[in-house]
């Protein structure tokens, strides 16, 4: 019998090894939903990323003097829409102390840095400078001067991985600025795109699409892309609607993370809500 | 001895370092080149096919485990490709695979396996076209890697990592 296994082995070793490792692979793959399995990841990609962090001051040091002249054009823009928005502001707070509406407009930015990223067709995320030291949590929005980059993931102490709109498991809900019609965005592993939008909705190529208020992961207006295009146009009761997003996934460097989080408490009469129409 | 297992684990740091700092200012159309997979088609044709298995499948798992990237998918992409690569390993052909131009074939081959397998397992959408499917996450970066690999061949002729 020993002999025979022996035989077995000594024949088909790298057969035997390959099944098994890829057997490992696969029961690692159906496990990464485990809390265990993702204090174990944050606490590795923490400790990685101080390291990854001091090249990427390097290569951000070199890259300064061109995003200086960028920043000081954008400044400049900048600059001139705050006096536009200022006087809307003064407008804003009039209209609020009629309506006694409570101001929800200031929120935390925490600044950060890219250390690193991995951006693959699918999967794309960053690693950023800051952690849960600094307040950041999961389901924290990641912005720069752009728009919206995505998500945070996970964090360890120091560091924070963050899903780029560039990533299937990341949905968020967005509205068109124009029309006012919300719909669900995600990426494709292609193109980012806003599934299943009724044809009769009123969406048109080169409309801003923002964060839609009805997001629980995002419930402020932050820009998110410009209209490209509808696609799935001649089948089906549903349009697809392409989306070029405002920031560039392989450029960004300095981003801000936004101090706020889904409501437990929204959440929570949601579910109940939901649960009582079920009985 | 010890060299063959714990160098190849030694290089992969910095090369892993390289890899999600630098490269990605280099992306062609989002493809970058895998570093990663040179180091582990290079030590597969060195040091054969079991040995090119287990090496993909450490060097997977501490690229899933260090990017944050779904745990298990790039496992299972450089096993596959670390074995691939060890078909390569005849005792009389394995100075001409690693010191010649048929290295960055063989990186080719492994490189756009790996790349359609990794992204198989990560991204969920089939629907659209296979050919295109195959062509930009399989083709382009196998293409592009291979294509650093020469680099290899070139500066390191005829000599052995370790």
């Amino acid at each position: 019998m020993f002999r025979f296994f022996s035989k077995i082995w000594n024949e088909f070793k790298e057969y035997i090894i390959l099944v098994l490792l890829l057997i490992l692979s696969l029961v690692t793959l159906s496990l990464n939903e485990k809390p265990g399995i993702k204090k174990v990841h944050s606490l590795a990609f923490g400790a990685f990323a101080s390291v990854t962090s001091v090249i990427s001051n390097v290569i951000n040091t070199a890259k300064v003097e061109s995003e200086n002249e960028r920043l000081r054009r954008v400044n400049a823009e900048l600059m001139l829409q705050v006096n536009k928005l200022r006087e809307y502001a003064v407008v804003n707070q009039q209209l609020k102390k009629l309506l006694e509406i409570k101001d929800s407009l200031s929120y935390p930015l925490i600044p950060a840095k890219v250390v690193s990223k991995s951006l693959t067709k699918s999967q794309s995320t960053i690693t950023i400078n800051i952690g849960s030291k600094n307040g950041v949590k999961p389901g924290m929005p990641v912005i720069n001067d752009l728009g919206l980059v995505g998500i945070i993931n996970s964090t360890s102490d120091d560091y924070s991985i963050a899903r780029t709109l560039k990533n299937i498991d990341l949905k968020i809900t967005v509205k068109d600025e124009r029309s006012r019609v919300d719909g669900i965005m995600k990426w494709n592993g292609e193109d980012l795109v806003i599934i299943n939008v009724p044809k009769t909705y009123d969406i048109e190529p080169g409309d801003r699409i923002i964060s839609s208020e009805l997001s629980s992961i995002v419930p402020v207006p932050i820009q998110v892309g410009v209209v490209l295009g509808l696609t799935k146009v001649g089948e089906g009761i549903f349009n697809e609607v392409k989306i070029k997003s405002y920031v560039d996934f392989v450029s960004v460097e300095n981003i801000f993370v936004i101090g706020i989080v889904e409501s437990k408490e929204k959440k929570n009469l949601e579910l109940n809500f939901y649960k009582r129409e079920e009985k | 001895m010890n060299n063959r297992y714990i160098l190849p684990v030694i290089i992969f740091i910095p090369l892993l370092l390289l890899q999600i700092t630098v490269i990605p200012l280099f992306a062609f159309y989002n493809a970058t080149p895998d570093l990663i997979l040179i180091l582990l088609v290079y030590y597969s044709i060195n040091y054969g096919q079991t040995y090119g298995t287990v090496l993909g499948f450490v060097f997977g798992f501490l690229f899933d485990l260090i990017t944050g990237s779904l745990l298990g998918s790039a496992m299972l992409s450089k096993t596959i490709a670390g074995f691939i690569a060890g078909y390569f390993s005849n005792e009389n052909k394995r100075d001409i695979y690693a010191a010649s131009y048929v290295f960055s074939f063989i990186v080719l081959l492994c490189a756009v396996v790996d790349s359609i397998v990794y992204s198989f397992f990560s991204a969920t959408e089939l629907q659209r076209n296979f050919l295109l499917l195959f062509f930009e996450q399989g083709f382009l970066p196998g293409l592009y890697t291979a294509i650093v690999s020469i680099m290899v061949v070139v500066f390191i002729p005829g000599r052995r990592l370790y």
